[in-house]
């Protein structure tokens, strides 16, 4: 029996460098692997942007400590296509989450651009649907608070 | 142009006399869907064409767009299937144009429960209104028809 919730969580966070600089690290596909894909605890099997109105995203992660967290091998997989790109302002994407090939969420997802002084100020909305076997809520918000923190290191050293 | 995203969340509840798998019918078959999402009873009153299109399958792709008569504004519909789980659950993302300007992108997850003899349909929408654009409850009230016209469609044997 299926089993079907849904929630929605926002974030807005500062960055020090200008709109143009921060879009750029999500439309660019080299600077959007190094703080949305790369980190410790997997391995990246696979990793496809096309950052395009259509265009999809997709990724593989096999968990190194899988058997020990997840109780089995454990690949991650994340797929997406970009509703909108307005350059400098607005993305908004949809993607779906699986573990192991099971498909456990679908979300939607803004992220806006705002020029705030000097720098940006990014406010991040995702509605999701989480299935059988989710995360959940809570996990997804803390999963995208790491993310928008690695965005911030990876601005700072001004890549 | 100022930009601004309004996100917006409805849950509809319906129940049905007929079963999960004649209520699921009724989407996963694209002659079946038409009947009732494809505006057949409007244009068999004014004699057009539908041009709905329905993949239904993960990944497929499903459109209908229509111009209404008093205002010249076409109204474009474009989804993509995201997940089906047979006689249980559909989730979808799709985009609402009006002319070539975007006014919404939205998640739209359909869960079928058994009810009795019957099936309780349960549709929750978790969207983003797009620059200024105001829904103003527009959105819930036509999902609230198609549903009217699915149990009319089911009640005429669901052909």
């Amino acid at each position: 029996m299926t089993n079907t919730n849904h929630g929605t969580f926002f974030i807005e966070r500062r960055y020090d460098a200008d709109p143009q600089r921060v879009f750029a690290a999500w439309s660019d596909t080299d600077s959007k692997r190094a703080w949305h894909v790369e980190g410790k605890g997997w391995e990246i099997r696979s990793y496809e942007l096309d950052f395009r109105e259509g265009g999809r995203e997709t990724g593989s992660f096999h968990f190194l400590d899988g058997v020990k967290v997840f109780g089995e091998e454990t690949t991650f997989s994340n797929e997406g296509v970009y509703e909108e790109i307005i350059p400098n302002e607005r993305i908004i994407f949809t993607y779906s989450m699986s573990r192991n090939g099971k498909r456990f969420s679908v979300s939607l997802a803004t992220v806006e651009f705002k020029a705030d002084g000097g720098g940006t100020r990014l406010m991040f909305t995702e509605h999701a649907a989480f299935f059988e076997g989710a995360d959940g809520l809570q996990m997804r918000e803390q999963g995208w608070q790491e993310l928008l923190g690695k965005l911030d290191a990876f601005l700072a050293k001004g890549a | 142009m100022q930009r601004s995203v309004s996100h917006a969340t409805f849950v509809i509840e319906r129940a049905y006399k007929q079963a999960p798998a004649k209520v699921f019918a009724a989407f996963a078959s694209a002659l079946a869907k038409s009947q009732w999402f494809g505006n057949a009873e409007e244009l068999a009153r004014t004699g057009e064409q539908s041009n709905f299109k329905s993949d239904f399958r993960v990944g497929g792709k499903e459109s209908i767009s229509a111009t209404f008569h008093n205002s010249g504004v076409t109204h474009s519909y474009d989804a993509t299937y995201w997940d089906i789980v047979e006689n249980e659950r559909i989730v979808i993302g799709y985009q609402m144009h009006l002319d070539a300007r975007r006014i919404s992108v939205s998640v739209g997850a359909t869960e079928i429960k058994p009810d009795g003899a019957g099936s309780k349909l349960i549709y929750t929408e978790q969207g983003a209104f797009l620059d200024g654009y105001d829904d103003a409850g527009s959105r819930e009230r036509g999902t609230q028809g198609l549903f009217d016209q699915l149990e009319r469609h089911l009640a005429r044997g669901g052909e």
